[in-house]
């Protein structure tokens, strides 16, 4: 059995020594390098842009403007330099071409682009007369108004949090090489599929012209799902130039064009009997959108479908303002979690009802808007099992009241739940002639795993040894398969994988039981064992390798096959403790401890990472994460990691994953179910619950920052 | 980033007469200079390369610690002799950067590092320290990270070295090619000229630090509060040094970062413990007395409160009040 071992990752030495090749590392011969300029308005027009001193640095090729641009449309998103109209700050305003990446970094310093601004609008807060719903964002389950009379505890409550940035550590990249009307481009991307389309689109040419690669990727949390219009850009320069095209992102360049996380503001009301069972959830939010788009990417789905309520309301609102278009974010239902999760600890404490046993006491197996079962769910187990690890039953439920020096220790914690996508997706899976298997999917691997545990699964379904098979994916002449977004590339891709490495198995068995010169000759092909590179009789009296079954074949055995799943919930419950120094209004997490039902998990050192990349995110999230926007210009005054704060390795402490490990009876990714983003959602609620239970003091407002904490414990 | 040429001279005369041209710019570990040439927040033409010149020694000699201004970060915090006689240098050291940043910069650059101040570091937005008379937009807008002291209406940006804060609290002196002064004299408040951030001339290099070993500075340490552990510049924090005699406040230097547009020392504070017994009430009043001048904006007015929070602290932990 390989499959669920902490099997490390297959290509963590060709990432560590720099032999993983990313697409800002493809240099292509007469390759021209493309830099963006960005706008400094977020409202108005371009009255003028001065080329000159820009085209006079040696070495540069063309400068383009929204008066020479290429002409591209877009279906997704607003499309850059095809007019004059500025609708966000850091819009692209023109692009400088050079031979060389300094050349066209010192030609883009040198472009002068004239304004005609208006005035922004860049928060919620400035634009709250023009809140408004948006079609088919809200849902209404039995009768909210008759629960809520019927409640015998309320709790109303407005919490929010700040826009996010996704800030995966490598910057978007994309290398465009144009062959007659054919398209070979390196992309960062999240799925090599949908990028296909979206440039075969955009250029009009058929799909399979365009060839995506992406083997490897240094993370994505959403902002590489879509091809975003620079990559188009760039793709359209090298045709208009005839020579291949290279561009990426400098830091501060991803803090405007490849999306974000929405500003949110929400309001939950709780109605609950005295026994704490819920009689009605109503959430209203409000999140920032675009002037280009009405496109919401955080949604209320916890509200939804986490606890037993018969009366549920969600209404999902927008606001239109000058900012970009934002985005799905790791994980797109955090920031509504994170209202119903501290809404449901404050709940807690209005009854006098443990946080634990409240959620236990609102468990449901039926999703509570569709009335449908879950296909599988353990998440009782996890409250157990979380519960046990970190020693809740020892916490005295009085607020304040455990001090350790100068500091206030709390106990907080919340439950974490996200759905997964799941999409068909085929694979290929090929024993040559010596024995050796590859595998080919034009799935991705974004750091989370992926390689490793297809590397484990086709292991596992043929009996031979890890090193024997080789993966390669993200590649759009690989089997189309998923994207790798919304937790679903294990869910989507597994069942493929092992379907085709099944069938090659059944094949080779085939072979051998069929052909007088194998010892197995004769043998029925259904008992046949297999195991480390080797066929073995039932009662393994006799075997035959791999090997020697495809030599003397002396050709490949290959299958394709394709696979659908369901979509998918995995729950879960995080516990953590914090230190809270009164003097400083200074929070430290110390302690967390995260129970999971995942269904199967497939490799429990990448799933165990995934769990503490969610809660380490969660931490940063919960503390200092935020992007700074100036309120007059809609410009983010932080776009650098110096100054947007994300945990340190300093800020994190000690965290233990505990999967359930069963099966989902359901998932056809040999039952497990996708996890990524689960891991993040209860997080920040949970510190919040802790900070409360340190020193009695809610904030409600996203990061606890030292100038909020001090203002509450001021106030005493 | 432009064009830029390059000289890596071989002596200090070389060096100084190298950086006579216009628009140049001695570089050190480059962790700075390069951030500021690629944000365009700089201007720069010739980029003298220093690292080749001898002043990257550490000795204690008479009574005195010579730092050379090429000495790294991590070295000098590490130093036997900085680590003993001027702990406080050392751990505002440690609480600077990471490690990484740490084995490349030098304490010559740290010193003359530029403010973080998100609007400077902004190609795309005017600002007068960057552009003399374009205005400071830091002024009506996001100035959580801005100074309660010593700013003016023409700039609020916190110098952002721990380790000048830290020097100011020893009475340290910078020698430079040409002269020796306190280095309280270093740095100046923005004014009506903020994009003068010291009295250093064109092409004037930073030779060395020296401080004078006293059992003042031995007793001193470093608290810097911050949004997170490590890895990020400090919200507020002080240095102290305390020399007591019996219950009193024999001596006493107090000099604070993040709340001022240079380093900060505070006679005031510093003359509401001196000759006093260290308690409460002593404490609150140096505290207050620091905040005397403070004038606040929209988002930073908890400075205020967490400057003077610091500052108890630390006396606390130095001094053992009651
Ligand atoms: C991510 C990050 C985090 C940081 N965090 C902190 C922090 O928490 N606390 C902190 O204090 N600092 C912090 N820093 C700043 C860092 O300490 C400085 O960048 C560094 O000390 C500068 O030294 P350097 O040798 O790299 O200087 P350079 O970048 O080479 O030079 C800086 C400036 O000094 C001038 N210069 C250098 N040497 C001399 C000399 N001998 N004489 C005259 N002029 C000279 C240069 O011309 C330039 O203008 C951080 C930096 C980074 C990148
Ligand atoms: S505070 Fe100073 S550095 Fe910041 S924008 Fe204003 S003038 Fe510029």
């Amino acid at each position: 059995m390989t499959v669920g071992q902490p099997v490390e990752r297959v290509d963590g030495r060709a990432k560590v020594t720099g032999a993983a090749r990313y697409a800002a590392d493809r240099t292509l011969p007469g390759m021209l390098y493309c830099h963006l300029v960005m706008g400094t308005i977020a409202r108005g027009r371009v009255t003028a842009v001065d080329t000159t001193a820009a085209r006079a640095v040696p070495g540069v090729v063309e400068v383009f403007t929204h008066e020479n641009a290429p002409r591209l449309t877009s279906e997704q998103h607003f499309m850059p330099l095809q007019g004059n109209q500025i609708h966000y700050n850091g819009q692209i305003v023109a692009i400088t071409v050079a031979t060389t990446l300094e050349q066209a970094q010192e030609a883009a310093e040198l472009v002068r682009v004239t304004y005609a601004p208006e005035t922004p609008k860049a928060v919620i807060a400035d634009a709250l007369a023009e809140v408004y719903l948006p079609a088919n964002q809200e849902v209404i389950v039995g009768d909210p108004a008759a629960g809520l009379a019927a409640a015998e505890v309320t709790v109303k409550q407005n919490y929010s949090s700040p826009p996010h940035h996704h800030n995966p550590i490598e910057p978007h990249a994309t290398v465009a090489q144009w062959d007659g009307d054919r398209l070979t481009v390196h992309e960062t991307t999240q799925g090599v599929v949908n990028a296909q389309r979206t440039f075969a689109t955009a250029f009009a040419i058929p799909q399979t012209n365009v060839r995506v690669l992406a083997p490897y990727l240094g993370g994505g949390f959403g902002c590489k799902s879509p091809v975003w219009p620079h990559s188009l850009l760039n793709a359209a320069i090298a045709r208009q130039l005839g020579r291949p095209a290279k561009m990426v992102l400098a830091r501060s360049q991803m803090y405007s064009i490849v999306s974000h996380r929405a500003e949110f503001w929400q309001q939950l009301t709780l109605g609950a009997k005295r026994d704490g069972t819920l009689t009605a959830l109503v959430h209203v939010s409000t999140q920032q959108l675009s002037r280009t788009s009405e496109n919401m990417y955080s949604h209320s789905i916890s509200s939804r479908m986490l606890y037993a309520c018969p009366n549920i309301h969600t209404r999902q609102q927008g606001v239109r303002l000058d900012v970009p278009t934002s985005r799905f974010m790791r994980s797109p239902q955090m920031a509504s979690h994170f209202g119903l999760e501290t809404a449901l600890d404050e709940l807690s404490y209005e009854l006098g009802v443990d946080p634990v046993e409240l959620r236990r006491r609102n468990y449901t197996d039926v999703n509570p808007t569709t009335g449908e079962r879950f296909s599988s769910r353990f998440l009782l187990e996890c409250y157990n099992l979380g519960a046990d690890a970190f020693g809740w039953s020892r916490r005295n439920p009085k607020p304040g009241s455990t001090k350790d020096g100068h500091e206030f220790v709390g106990w907080g914690m919340a439950t974490e739940a996200h759905d997964h996508s799941a999409s068909p997706s085929s694979a290929m899976v090929r024993m040559a002639a010596d024995g050796t298997v590859l595998s080919q999917t034009a799935t991705q691997d974004i750091g989370t795993g992926t390689y490793t545990v297809f590397t484990q699964v086709v292991a596992e379904a043929l009996g031979v040894p890890l090193n024997q098979v080789k993966v390669e994916l993200a590649d759009t002449n690989f089997p189309a398969a998923a994207l790798s977004a919304g937790s679903g590339t294990i869910a989507s891709v597994t069942g493929a994988v092992n379907a085709a490495a099944s069938a090659v198995r059944t094949a080779v068995v085939q072979l051998a039981v069929s052909n007088p010169a194998s010892p197995l000759h004769g043998l029925p092909a259904e008992q046949i064992i297999t195991q480390h590179g080797y066929l073995f009789s039932p009662d393994r009296s006799r075997r035959e390798s791999y090997r020697a079954v495809m030599a003397r074949h002396g050709s490949p055995v290959q299958n394709t096959s394709t696979m659908t799943n369901a979509r998918g919930y995995s729950t879960g419950a995080v516990f953590v403790e914090v230190r809270v120094d009164p003097r400083y209004g200074r929070v430290r997490v110390t302690r967390g401890v995260g129970a999971y039902d995942a269904g199967r998990v497939m490799n429990r050192k990448t799933a165990r990472s995934q769990m503490i990349g969610g809660f380490t995110w969660g931490i940063g999230n919960a503390l200092m994460e935020h992007t700074v926007l100036d309120r007059r210009t809609a410009r983010v005054v932080n776009p650098n990691l110096s100054t947007y704060l994300l945990a340190v390795n300093a800020d994190v402490p000690d965290i233990q994953a505990i999967f359930v490990d069963k099966p989902d009876p359901v998932s056809t990714a040999l039952g497990a179910r996708g996890f990524g983003e689960t891991p993040i959602t209860g997080v920040p609620a949970a510190i919040g619950n802790a900070i409360f239970h340190a020193t009695g003091r809610r904030i409600r407002d996203l990061p606890f920052t030292q100038d909020k904490l001090l203002r509450e414990l001021l106030t005493q | 980033m432009r064009n830029f040429t390059y000289a890596a001279p071989r002596n200090v005369a070389e060096a100084v007469r190298l950086a006579g041209q216009p628009g140049a710019r001695f570089i050190a570990g480059g962790t700075d200079l390069l951030n500021l040439m690629r944000d365009g927040a700089q201007s720069h033409g010739a980029i003298i390369d220093i690292n080749g010149l001898a002043l990257g020694d550490i000795v204690q000699r008479n009574g005195v610690i010579r730092i050379g201004a090429l000495a790294r970060m991590s070295d000098v915090a590490a130093h036997p002799a900085v680590r003993r006689s001027l702990p406080v240098v050392s751990e505002a050291l440690l609480n600077s950067a990471s490690p990484q940043v740490r084995n490349m910069a030098a304490v010559g650059g740290n010193v003359l590092q530029r403010t973080r101040c998100g609007y400077f570091r902004d190609s795309g937005t005017t600002c007068n320290k960057k552009t003399p008379g374009t205005g400071c937009p830091a002024l009506e807008g996001e100035n959580r990270g801005h100074a309660i002291l010593g700013g003016s209406d023409h700039c609020l940006a916190v110098h952002p070295s721990d380790l000048a804060v830290a020097l100011l609290a020893v009475d340290a002196v910078v020698l430079t090619d040409r002269r020796r002064f306190p280095f309280a004299d270093l740095h100046v408040v923005p004014g009506t000229t903020p994009d003068q951030e010291t009295v250093l001339g064109h092409g004037e290099l930073i030779t060395g630090f020296e401080i004078p070993v006293t059992p003042l500075a031995a007793r001193s340490r470093y608290l810097k509060l911050r949004d997170r552990a490590t890895f990020e510049f400090a919200v507020v924090s002080v240095a102290a040094a305390l020399a007591m005699r019996g219950n009193t406040v024999r001596d006493v230097r107090l000099t604070f970062g993040g709340v001022a547009t240079k380093p900060w020392r505070s006679p005031e504070a510093e003359d509401a413990l001196r000759g006093k017994p260290l308690t409460t009430t002593t404490i609150t009043e140096a505290g207050r007395a620091l905040v005397r001048g403070a004038v606040t904006r929209d988002h930073n007015a908890f400075k205020v409160d967490l400057v003077q929070r610091a500052l108890d602290g630390l006396l606390r932990d130095l001094g053992g009040a009651r």
